[in-house]
């Protein structure tokens, strides 16, 4: 059983390695160990997108029953969106759970979650203060969303008025990314997140 | 909006998937994926004291001589079918030389219906290879039941036969959109229905899903239908008016393979 796992990703592999995809450098995928268990996938944000620009990496663990089931997929480059834990990088996406069917493939994986960076399903969050963002104040969600990209994907657009607001909180002796991830959640409202912080 | 939790630290959908992965290891460890031929009165064991299920047995064992399990994890119709019609081949020599011919043909088609081929491929290469072990000129009768039998409860030969034959259903979904739209319940498109109900592991079968996948392979079904209604068992044929080659007992939730008198 283990061994069908493995010869299948192997098969994956070499899939992958030679999609039109890899050459555009929209995906890619590495191998972490030799077991084939593990892997470490890359995904390039999307055009259009407040994920433009940025890379964003993926932690993939190919379970012995693959591929009857799953892929475990989670974001370790952190980001903000409605369908992606802020905290933890696990990602709601039908396919990596009741509707993965053993016919798709680590490459359908790495197109899906690109897709799922296009188009966020807010009524189906995983990470409920995102999609709160998303839905009731959408242009603070596109800045927060360019400003994650920017510190943790290597995205171009830079906001000083955030960086500002983050080295205030610094300041008063907070983890830097404890302090961003306090001030996205209250819409960077400085004051909000001090009371959050210290009560 | 300080009332919104975050969520993550019990990811909930991976407690849900954990338990229903311990659940299924559970099931596996405790009955083989098919089990070997039992006498049909194996089934009063289930429904000590209950009258209408034991007179249904009754009934049953009047047609039936033996009844062979499947592992209930979903895939019984697919799984049961599969080994039945196969056992089935093993002693039909012609039927046997039809069927390889159409499943090795069903490969091109899958491909033109636009599944993808790269995993295509792999599914139908295991699909063929098992297809072939049991060739009928291939040794004695009972020499290639066993073979049947060894290679349908290794899991990875097993779970392969049933993917290829989820395939085959959905493509058949596809091919005739139109005629099966009619079948689905809900809001679903034949589209979501066949991504969501068909193709992935583990999902119970239907009367959709046996009646197309009848028609794709051109094999008739008789199905027995035991639950609380009536008095007797209810037989149905798939597709209607076929003779059928295969034989399931269906209880709510489960099918197993019947061996008629």
């Amino acid at each position: 059983m283990a061994n069908m796992a493995v010869s299948r990703i192997k098969r994956e592999f070499k899939e992958v390695m030679r999609s039109e995809e890899i050459v555009q450098c929209s995906i890619k995928i590495e191998l972490i160990n030799d077991s084939w268990t593990e892997l470490r996938g890359e995904i390039a944000g999307p055009p259009d997108t407040p994920y433009e620009g940025g890379k964003f990496v993926l932690e993939i663990k190919v379970p012995e029953t693959y591929p009857f089931n799953p892929p475990k997929v989670r974001f370790i480059t952190k980001i903000w969106h409605p369908n992606i834990s802020s905290v933890t990088g696990a990602i709601c996406l039908d396919i990596l759970k009741d509707n993965w069917a053993a016919a798709m493939t680590l490459r359908t994986v790495l197109l899906s979650l690109q897709a799922l960076l296009a188009a966020a399903e807010p009524d189906d969050p995983q990470d409920a203060v995102v999609a709160y963002q998303y839905k009731d104040k959408y242009q603070l969600f596109l800045m927060t969303a360019k400003h994650w990209t920017n510190i943790y994907a290597g995205g171009p657009h830079k906001f000083t008025e955030c960086d500002s607001k983050i080295q205030r909180l610094k300041d008063m002796g907070i983890d830097e990314h404890d302090a961003r991830a306090v001030l996205s959640k209250e819409n960077w409202d400085l004051e909000k997140a001090t009371e959050n912080l210290f009560s | 909006m300080d009332k919104i939790e975050q969520n993550d630290g019990t990811n909930r959908d991976e407690l849900i998937m954990q338990q229903q992965r311990e659940i299924e290891k559970e099931i596996s460890d405790s009955t083989p994926l098919v089990s070997e031929q039992l006498p049909i009165t194996c089934l009063n064991a289930e429904y000590l004291g209950d009258e209408v299920f034991t007179s249904k047995i009754q009934d049953l064992a009047g047609k039936y001589k033996f009844l062979r399990r499947t592992r209930p994890d979903g895939n019984c119709f697919f799984r049961a079918f599969a080994y039945a019609y196969l056992e089935h081949l093993i002693s039909n020599k012609d039927e046997y030389l039809r069927f390889k011919d159409l499943a090795e043909k069903s490969k091109d088609k899958l491909v033109q219906l636009g599944f993808p081929s790269f995993t295509l491929e792999d599914f139908h290469d295991t699909f063929m290879e098992v297809v072939k072990r049991v060739d009928p000129a291939s040794g004695s009768t009972d020499q290639v039941c066993d073979e049947l039998h060894k290679v349908f409860n290794e899991q990875g030969y097993s779970d392969y036969v049933v993917v290829y034959l989820r395939l085959l259903t959905s493509g058949k979904l596809q091919e005739e959109a139109d005629f099966y739209q009619h079948f689905i319940e809900g809001n679903f498109t034949i589209e979501e229905f066949r991504h969501q109900e068909v193709e992935p592991m583990y999902k119970e079968s239907d009367h959709i899903h046996i009646i197309a996948l009848c028609t794709a392979l051109g094999v008739g079904v008789r199905v027995e239908y035991m639950d609380r209604g009536d008095t007797h068992v209810k037989a149905h044929d798939f597709p209607e008016g076929s003779t059928p080659k295969v034989f399931l007992i269906y209880r709510p939730g489960h099918y197993d393979i019947l061996y008629p008198n």
